[in-house]
């Protein structure tokens, strides 16, 4: 499902460039759940946009649901997202002058499909917010909004998932409610799984953990089982 | 599909209301809103004179005779090739009560017919024939109130005009074919046709213009007409005029007007697009959020900037819509004021092609300003969303930002110019707007550069003033912009009034006659030359034979024949001044060839005004031909001589030689400039001795002029002010933009130990700096477009007067500190603690 091979990401600043990705080799399979580990600043999150197809990789190659990002132009890679890949985030980015209905119909609607809000709104009741359909993100709790971004980023079905601390602006409790929702949605829907998260225990739920630092990938737990394996 | 989709999502944006968007609105709206309102007000104007046409030509066609009158078979003629028609006779003459007050009025003579379209309104109401007619050996009067009150009478006492009394039965309230003349010496008298022989005011030479108006033949066309005419009396001398020319000079006057004031007005509606960019940039960052979630959700960056765009052409379609309400709304307002102004019955319908155009325009230039922060959106990067913090990084623009702002200012700039009928100037002043604009902008980059480069001065206040400059997120380049255009305008207009003024009211006087005595007969001058002489008081005088003529050929071609340019136009429009003389008269200097000597007996020679001479490409020797009394007269260019016309001399265009026009009946023109003491005294015994002679007193007529100008320019800065008026909206915006940040920085300082004073201080410097940058950037252009002005389009002197740049300082300081501290206060009483527990 991802493909990445030597990938470095240098971006300029007042400073001078930074290197922000060292040479990232990693593969993911299909409907595999993926934990991204790793102190702040190792990279993490700017190996989150270079998947989404967000940020350009200053080189190394990049293939996502099939896709060789090589020549893609910025609305080729933005038609894949609608398509095939769904995003949380930390801060929900739900858009305000939006229904919670209107927010989740809105890949369903920039895909063209006509029944966009029937769709969206079942996918709100699978999240448990069928009874918050008219209502707009400021009157919704953290939890909920957290829940109406999960719809809109499971609406399509994705193939891949993108989840950037989906917990982290939520208390313990409401947490693990949008954790479970969010596994099992995407275990339904069939979605590779690509999470970051400081949270060891929930690192633990991903089948496969993958520890970044300085910008490389340190630890691999696939990998070292594979290593255990064959030795 | 796309772009339903885009409406779609640009509906629920719109959701989120007004707010911020209030600048936006009104400086579009502001901007419209002035264009629209000179648009449908000068229509409505140039529409009431084509609907009142008849009543303001006083028929359908009009024949004006100067200095003779009508003979019996021109007359004949006209009865026998017209349905009905009306003669009036018109001058000027002094109306004298029996108080001994006395005043020079313009008089006019009207016939039972008088008058044939409109009506004649009198208080009390009466007919105009019962008003003027003889009653009991007494014929009437109807004048101007203004009149009585100068002399000191009421509606019923008597006046005297010349040799003959008059009663005074009525006021005018209105006289229907008077148009709005730029100025006039004096209030209107009106008196019967039959009374004017009593008078003794029609001697020969005297000034009085003669019209017969005509309704034409059924069916017959005025040019069909006038061939006629013209193979009847083919040198009567007449100027005919039709339905086409009823009112020339108030049309041009008002599309000068029109001109004038839409170019301010595009100007308002540019500082108004400053306010459209600075709104959509704000919008758009405060939309960051929504634009980078819906890309991540697979909106590209085309879809982005059309939901963007519809939503601008949504809320600008707003502001344009408010804007043309007010100009729809205007005639109707201003009508009261405008129809007394230019006799006119004004509140029609408002016009809609000037509405369709100024509402084109806001259009236009709320895209043309839109366009870079929309462009800016379609390019903004998404992954801002992970990281919580601004994108520094610079983006590319999408390739079709430039043609689409070329497009959208040529598009501009076109209706801006095409519309107009002076399309020279309306290019010059589009040019010079955006001149001025580029200006600015690069004006606020070198504020900005200056500011970074002075070395880091010690006082905190000033280091922190300097860096409020400069620092990334700043209003300076709103502030110069904004302001700068406003100021400039003002700047401009104050120093060409100024300067205008001062022509008139400071230098003239000084070597300006205190009398003009008008009429003065052949047989009077001698008596009248004795009388002044005689006279305490009296330090200069000046007496010339006068008549009047037109040219009819130069070099043997018609004025229509000639390429004539249009700043002499004005010297074959009618009839002008003609005079003779033996020696070179005092003060006169030749500009080329030589004044004819005192015993001359030669052929008709000529001094021609040097300007005139120099448009036409004259020279010595060439000749030109003079219509007087209906006599072609030649004569050949002796002379050319440079004519001050500013310093009200009795001055000529032609002067001709002696032998040519001595035997012609002509009347006398003199001046006088005699001591304030015995002004009056002098004005008594003249007008006692000669009923006829009228005196024009050039400080009453000069305030006249002052009382003018002082309308327009009053009409001009009132223009000019919307430009100011949008250019504080914006600041305002601009101010109020950086007042989040300002308040932040506030906190932060004050956590770091800074006081409220210092804070202030600092503030204070900032905006004072920048108010006096943009001031004495917008002094120096506002000068450089007073002086093209002046010296360019109304070809007067331009003098750089301190009094109106200090103001343009101080406003530009004052502005800048009242608004920037306005949003300060607030900034500074801001507790710190939920600032930073939300940062």
């Amino acid at each position: 499902m991802i493909e990445l091979s030597g990938v470095t990401l240098t971006l300029p600043s007042l400073a001078g460039p930074v290197e922000i990705l060292r040479g990232i080799d990693l593969a993911v399979g299909a409907a595999e759940s993926v934990a991204l580990l790793g102190p702040s600043g190792s990279g993490k999150t700017s190996l989150l946009m270079v998947v989404a197809g967000l940020e350009r990789a200053t080189s190394g190659g990049i293939a996502v649901a099939g896709v060789d990002f090589a020549g893609k132009s910025e609305d080729a890679l933005a038609r894949l997202r609608r398509d095939a890949i769904g995003i949380v985030f930390q801060d929900f980015h739900l858009v305000p002058t939006m229904t919670a209905l209107e927010n989740v119909a809105v890949p369903l609607e920039l895909a063209g499909r006509r029944d966009a809000f029937e769709r969206a709104a079942a996918a709100l009741g699978a999240v448990g917010l069928g009874h918050r359909l008219e209502h707009y993100p400021g009157q919704l709790s953290g939890g909920e909004q957290q829940r109406t971004a999960l719809a809109r980023a499971l609406v399509v079905r994705p193939k891949l998932l993108l989840a950037d601390e989906p917990t982290g602006n939520l208390d313990g409790a409401t947490g693990e409610q949008v954790i479970d929702l969010l596994f099992s949605l995407a275990a339904e829907a069939g979605s590779t799984l690509l999470l970051i998260t400081h949270d060891p225990a929930l690192a633990r739920r991903c089948r496969r953990q993958v520890r970044m630092a300085d910008g490389r990938i340190v630890a691999d737990s696939h990998s070292s089982a594979r290593a255990a394996a064959a030795g | 599909m796309d772009l339903a989709l885009a409406w779609r999502f640009t509906r629920r944006e719109l959701r989120g209301g007004f707010k911020g968007f209030r600048v936006f609105l009104a400086a579009l709206a502001l901007g419209v809103a002035a264009l629209a309102t000179v648009g449908t007000v000068s229509a409505d104007l140039l529409a009431s004179l084509d609907r009142d046409a008849r009543a303001l030509l006083g028929g359908e066609a009009e024949l004006r005779l100067f200095n003779r009158a009508f003979l019996a078979e021109e007359r004949n003629w006209l009865e026998a090739n017209s349905r009905r028609l009306s003669e009036t006779a018109e001058m000027r003459a002094m109306a004298r009560a029996g108080n001994g007050e006395r005043r020079l009025v313009e008089l006019k003579a009207v016939d039972t017919a008088y008058p044939l379209y409109g009506a004649l309104e009198l208080a009390p109401p009466t007919g105009g024939a019962d008003a003027l007619a003889e009653i009991d050996g007494r014929f009437g009067a109807a004048v101007e109130s203004d009149l009585l009150e100068r002399l000191g009478i009421a509606v019923g006492e008597e006046i005297r005009i010349g040799e003959q009394s008059f009663v005074v039965r009525a006021t005018i309230a209105r006289e229907p074919d008077r148009t709005a003349s730029a100025f006039t010496f004096g209030p209107r008298v009106l008196i019967a046709l039959d009374s004017l022989a009593g008078t003794g005011l029609d001697g020969p030479g005297s000034l009085v213009y003669r019209h017969v108006r005509v309704d034409l033949p059924e069916g017959e066309s005025l040019a069909a007409w006038r061939e006629r005419l013209d193979r009847a009396f083919p040198e009567a001398g007449w100027r005919v005029a039709g339905l086409d020319r009823a009112a020339p000079g108030v049309e041009r006057f008002i599309r000068q007007v029109r001109l004038f004031m839409s170019l301010v007005g595009l100007t308002a509606l540019l500082v108004g697009g400053v306010g459209v960019a600075n709104g959509v940039a704000a919008h758009l960052e405060s939309r960051r959020d929504t634009i980078a979630t819906l890309k991540c959700l697979g909106a590209s960056g085309g879809l982005v900037a059309r939901i963007y765009f519809l939503q601008v052409l949504a809320l600008a379609t707003i502001g344009i819509a408010i804007g043309l309400a007010v100009g729809a709304a205007a005639p109707v307002l201003v009508a009261p004021f405008l129809s007394e102004a230019f006799n006119l019955d004004l509140g029609g319908a408002p016009a809609l092609f000037p509405l369709l155009l100024a509402g084109l325009m806001g259009l236009l230039t709320a895209a043309l300003f839109a366009f870079r922060p929309l462009a800016r959106a379609q390019r903004l990067s998404a992954a801002g969303l992970f990281r919580g913090h601004l994108e520094q990084r610079r983006q590319r623009l999408p390739g079709w930002l430039w043609p689409a702002v070329i497009a959208a200012a040529l598009l501009l700039a076109f209706l801006a110019i095409a519309t107009h009928h002076d399309r020279l100037f309306a290019a010059g002043f589009v040019g010079g707007a955006v001149l001025v604009l580029a200006a600015f902008r690069l004006a606020a980059t070198g504020v900005m550069g200056l500011a970074k480069r002075i070395p880091r001065p010690r006082r905190t206040t000033w280091r922190l003033a300097l860096a409020n400059l400069h620092r990334p997120g700043t209003p300076t380049p709103s502030v110069v912009i904004s302001l700068g255009l406003g100021l400039t305008v003002l700047a401009a207009v104050a120093l060409i009034q100024a300067n205008i003024s001062r022509q008139v009211l400071q230098e003239i006087p000084a070597e300006a006659p205190t009398f003009y005595f008008i009429d003065l007969q052949n047989e009077q001058v001698d008596r009248y030359d004795a009388l002044v002489r005689a006279h305490p008081g009296v330090t200069d005088m000046n007496r010339v034979p006068m008549l009047r003529g037109r040219i009819t050929a130069i070099n043997g071609k018609s004025p229509e024949q000639l390429a004539i340019p249009p700043q002499v136009s004005w010297i074959f429009n009618s009839d002008r001044g003609l005079t003779w003389s033996r020696a070179q008269p005092e003060g006169v200097t030749l500009s080329g060839g030589e004044w004819w000597p005192a015993d001359y007996a030669g052929p008709p020679l000529v001094s021609l005004d040097q300007e005139l001479g120099q448009a036409l490409g004259l020279k010595l020797g060439d000749t030109i031909t003079v219509n007087v009394y209906g006599r072609d007269v030649t004569a050949a260019i002796a002379s050319f001589r440079p004519i001050e016309w500013a310093e009200l001399r009795i001055n000529f265009v032609m002067i001709f030689s002696p032998g040519l026009l001595e035997g012609a009946p002509a009347s006398h023109i003199a001046t006088v400039r005699v001591d304030d003491a015995n002004a009056s005294a002098l004005e008594r015994q003249v007008t006692d001795a000669f009923p006829n002679v009228s005196a024009i007193r050039v400080a009453d007529a000069l305030s006249g002029f002052a009382e003018l100008l002082d309308s327009i320019a009053a009409a001009v800065g009132g223009t000019g002010s919307v430009t100011v008026l949008a250019g504080l909206i914006v600041l305002a915006g601009a101010v109020a933009a950086g007042e989040r940040r300002r308040r932040y920085d506030a906190v932060v300082l004050k956590v770091l130990g800074a006081t409220r004073s210092l804070l202030l201080g600092s503030l204070a410097l900032g905006f004072a700096l920048l108010g006096l940058a943009t001031a004495a950037i917008a002094a120096v252009l506002g000068s450089i477009a007073a002086a093209v002005i002046l010296e360019l389009v109304m070809e007067q002197e331009f003098t750089l007067l301190p009094g109106p740049l200090l103001w343009t300082l101080a406003a530009g300081l004052a502005v800048t500190l009242l608004f920037g501290l306005a949003g300060t206060v607030r900034a500074l009483g801001a507790r710190a603690a939920p600032l930073l527990r939300n940062e």
